[in-house]
This record gives C-alpha cells, structure tokens and sequence, in this order.
C-alpha cells in the first residue's frame, strides 16, 4: 500500500481550467461549423470544409479537453503530482493558437506558412505534454498499466501531430513519395487508436472502477488490451506506408477491435463487482459511449469493404460526435465541478455550508443535452445514409443547440463566485 | 472509530465524532465518519487533537479538502486546540469499513 503519499497533489487551476473553457468554445465553434458547412459531410472528406471540421472537433475539442483533465489525472493515475504546471500552461497556448491557425487555414484552403506554422504549434504542444507527463511520472508507479497507457498514448499523439506536420508540408511541397490520401489515413488513425483511444482506455479502467466502488483484480486483461492495440495499429501503420490501406489492413484493425474487446471485458467485470448498485445519469451516459465506440469499430470494419466516402464521413462522424463527444459531455461534469469546488470551497469546508460540486451546475440540462446528443447522432446517421440534405441540416442545428447549452452549464461551471465568506 | 464513554476522554471524542460527521466526502455525498475514513481521534496533552484518518483512494484530487474539512470542523467545537491530522494507508480503507447508514446512503444494503 501507498506510503507517504502527498495528498496535496491536485495541479494549480492554470493547468487546468483554461483547457475546459477552451475546449467549450471550440464545441460551440465546432457545431457552428456544422450548421454552415453541413453539405461538405456528403462530398468526399478531403476537402476544406470537412477537414477544418474534423480537426476542430480533434484539437480544440476533443485534445484540448483531454490535455486539461489529464493535467489534473495525472496524480491520481501515477502517483506524483504533475510535474510542471507551468508547462502545462504553455502547451495550452501553443494548442489554442496551433489549432486556430490549422482550423482557419483548412477552411478558407490557403495552404501557406500559416498551416505549418499552426501544425509547428500542435506538435509543440504535444512534446510539452509528452515531457511533462514523462516527468510525473515516479520510482514507485501506482496504477502501471494506466500509466503505460497514458504514456503510449502520449507517444502516439506526438507520432499523429508530427504526421500532420509532414502532411502540411507535404501538401505545400510534394517529398513523401506516396499518395496524399493513403497518408492522411494513416495520419487519422494514429491519432484515433493511438492517442484517444488508448489514453481512454487507461483513465477510464482507473477512474470508472473508483466512481463505482467496483474493484477487480483481472489488470491482465489491460496488458493484453493494450499490447494488442499496439500491436495492431503499429503492423497497421508500417504495412499502410509501404503497401496503402488495402483489403488486408482489415486484420490489423481486428486485432485493434480485440484490444478494445478486453478492456471492455475490465470494465464490465469491473461493473459487476460494483458495490454503489445505484449508477448516475452521467456514469450511465459515460457508459453509453463505449457501445457506440464498438459501433465505430463495426463500421471502421464496414467501411473496407464499402470504401465510399458516405461511409467514410459516417464513420468519422460516429467517431468524433458519437464516441469522442459521447464521452466527453458526461465526464467533463465528473470533473470540473469537482476542480472548481475544491479551489473555491476547499478553505470552507466543515466550517460552514457549502454547496457540493453537483450544486455548481444546472443537473437537469445535462439530461436534456444527452437527449439532444442522441436525436442530433441519429439523425446525422440516418441523414448521411439517405444523403438527405434536410435531416442533416436539422441535425446540425440540434448539435448547436447542445452546444449552446453544454458553453452555459461549462462557463456556469468557470465563473462560479461565492458569496460564503 | 470506537468511542469508550467511560474513559475521561469519551465526552470530547463523541463531540469530535458529532463534529466530523459533518465532513462530506463531495463525490459520495457521505460524511467521512460513515464512510469509515476516520480510525480514531485522541486530545492529547498542550491543547492537540490527533486525528488518525485514511482516504478511499491515494492521490485522491480531493483529499486535501476533506483533510481542510476535518481541520475546520474540530476547530468550530474545539476553537482552543491544535489539530494534527495523520493520513494513513494502513490499515488499508475497504468497504467493510463503512456503516450500514453510509452503505444505505450509498445505496449499497
């Protein structure tokens, strides 16, 4: 058992916050975004306004919230307060600025120094996580293999932003002597079963046992889960270089999909054990995210062989809107509360009353946001199968809709002040 | 933690207890009390209160609040006294350790 634990161990808040309130922003821009350029999701995915769309939702949504709330996990994942907050900081910047410079040069396609400067950032960024990260990390390792995880999938970050870099060059001033496209996969699903995937997989097999109370022994199914994801998406990536995504690819993904089989297993055994029976509404749309993960990895397996771009955009929808930002929505108030509570809270406690974090935030709305989540996925699906125009649209506003109220319940959240002294 | 009314400390330790149950654990809603957190507390000599607790999970982002939230507590009964709060990992904190109006809460009985 752990001895002399520092239990002062929660970063300061400029590691933090600044990440939530960015990533928020981002959300609102990203389902803006949507609303403007709908019609780009039923043409072939390379093209500017997709790609500003996607690399919205990937850096300043789903990267920027995540960068933020593991700064914050990090203590409780490794064992070792986060080694620099400051740096922490610095990345954040570096992050808003890249992903504002590579988003705006996307959408309006001017492919000059502003995008290779945008994606200089991004990489910069993620070398500053990766150091910092690394450097939290101590002697005596608490949780192992959710540190192996948050450690490959630091890595795979770094792999998926240098990528990117190259690519933004590449399309300035052709060197990689391979077709563009072909990189561009290659490039997308480092960065999915890379770095979201696996950083996923490592905080969640540490944090969903903790809220449920439910302890389970079986970590050597998160060995296999995470040597098999390695595995597959490294042979996945040398076997796409030196042949092009090709009909044989489908096995590497399978031995991805088995991966994520076996940490679904922990987590499900993890489930059972539970003690707390009662499960909130936000654990229980947390959990919602992983069957639509499998139904991402069904259709990433669907889409070799029906290599169309209507799949294609179906599945980087379901990816990004359904798993990604199905996830996200619930945790992002299984966390910030709790942040924000304890810097301004912390002081008062047991000395007067005090609002709990749940107390921080309107409770109703995030059910009527995971209402809106699930009739804005569905109809984007069935939009996008049908290539009908108008449920897309539709759609599309529901998700700004959401958006809105996801800002109001985050910056409710960010700008709390008491009145307690 | 085990109160002995008998002993001369009985009186104090059950107003500490009374003043700790106030205490929550934010993620839980649970005062630490019921959640079995808190192993013993002992008034020792020159005003000191020694508190002997644990915390469910180490590096818990939470735990310097719930350690602050002791402190103020004891204080608001015992504002003349001195409070020394030893975090232990031993005995390790289970679920066993929680009373049955703390498993009721948590909807665990």
């Amino acid at each position: 058992m752990a001895k002399n634990v520092d239990i002062k161990s929660a970063p300061d808040r400029i590691a933090v916050i600044p990440f939530y309130g960015a990533a928020a922003i981002s959300f609102l821009a990203l389902c803006s975004l949507l609303t403007f350029f709908h019609s780009s999701l039923s043409l072939h995915y390379f093209n500017p306004q997709t790609l500003a769309l996607a690399h919205c939702a990937a850096l300043g949504w789903g990267t920027m919230i995540i960068f933020g709330a593991a700064y914050q996990l990090t203590p409780v994942i490794t064992g070792n307060p986060l080694s620099s907050p400051v740096l922490a900081f610095v990345s954040f910047i570096c992050l808003l600025l890249g992903t504002i410079f590579i988003v705006l040069s996307f959408l309006n396609f001017i492919i000059s120094w502003h995008i290779i400067l945008g994606g200089s950032l991004v990489v910069l960024a993620s070398f500053m996580y990766l150091v910092n990260i690394w450097m939290s990390i101590p002697h005596r390792i608490s949780s192992p293999i959710q540190t192996l995880f948050l450690i490959s999938s630091a890595l795979w970050l770094c792999v998926t932003t240098i990528s990117g870099l190259l690519l933004a060059i590449n399309l300035q001033h052709h060197f990689i002597p391979r077709e563009h496209l072909e990189l561009l996969k290659l490039h997308a699903h480092a960065g999915l079963a890379g770095w979201f995937l696996q950083l996923i997989c490592g905080v969640s097999s540490k944090l969903i046992p903790m809220f449920l109370l439910g302890k389970t022994k079986n970590s050597y199914l998160l060995y296999w889960s995470h040597g098999l994801q390695n595995i597959g998406l490294v042979l996945f990536l040398i076997d796409g270089y030196k042949n092009g995504v090709r009909f044989s690819s489908i096995y590497f993904g399978i031995t991805v999909a088995i991966g994520v089989i076996f940490w679904a297993i922990f987590l499900y055994t993890s489930y059972k054990a539970r003690l707390r029976k009662k499960t909130d509404v936000l654990m229980k749309q947390s959990l919602f995210s992983f069957v639509i993960l499998f139904i991402a990895l069904g259709m990433m397996l669907f889409t070799f062989f029906n290599p169309s771009y209507k799949w294609a955009s179906m599945y980087i929808m379901v990816v990004f809107l359904g798993w990604i930002t199905g996830l996200i929505l619930p945790q992002t108030f299984k966390t910030l509360p709790f942040i924000v509570w304890n810097i301004t809270y912390k002081g008062m406690h047991g000395k007067a009353k005090i609002p709990m974090p749940k107390q921080l935030y309107n409770e109703k709305l995030t059910s009527i946001k995971f209402y809106l989540y699930l009739i804005g996925l569905f109809g984007l699906f069935i939009g996008l199968f049908f290539q009908i125009q108008t449920i897309i649209a539709i759609s599309s506003y529901i998700w700004l809709i959401l958006a809105i109220a996801y800002c109001y319940n985050v910056y409710k959240i960010i700008l709390h002040k008491t009145n307690i002294s | 933690m085990e109160i002995n009314l008998s002993s001369p400390q009985g009186a104090d330790q059950l107003k500490a207890r009374a003043a700790l149950m106030q205490v929550l654990d934010p993620e839980l809603f649970v005062n630490i009390i019921d959640l079995g957190l808190v192993y013993d507390v002992q008034f020792l000599e020159r005003s000191i209160i020694e508190v002997t607790m644990t915390l469910s999970t180490p590096h818990c982002p939470l735990g310097d609040a719930i350690e602050e939230g002791v402190n103020n507590a004891l204080l608001q009964v015992f504002p003349k006294h001195k409070v020394k709060i030893n975090i232990v990992w031993e005995p390790e904190w289970n679920f066993d350790k929680i009373s049955p109006e703390g498993k009721e809460q948590l909807g665990l009985s």
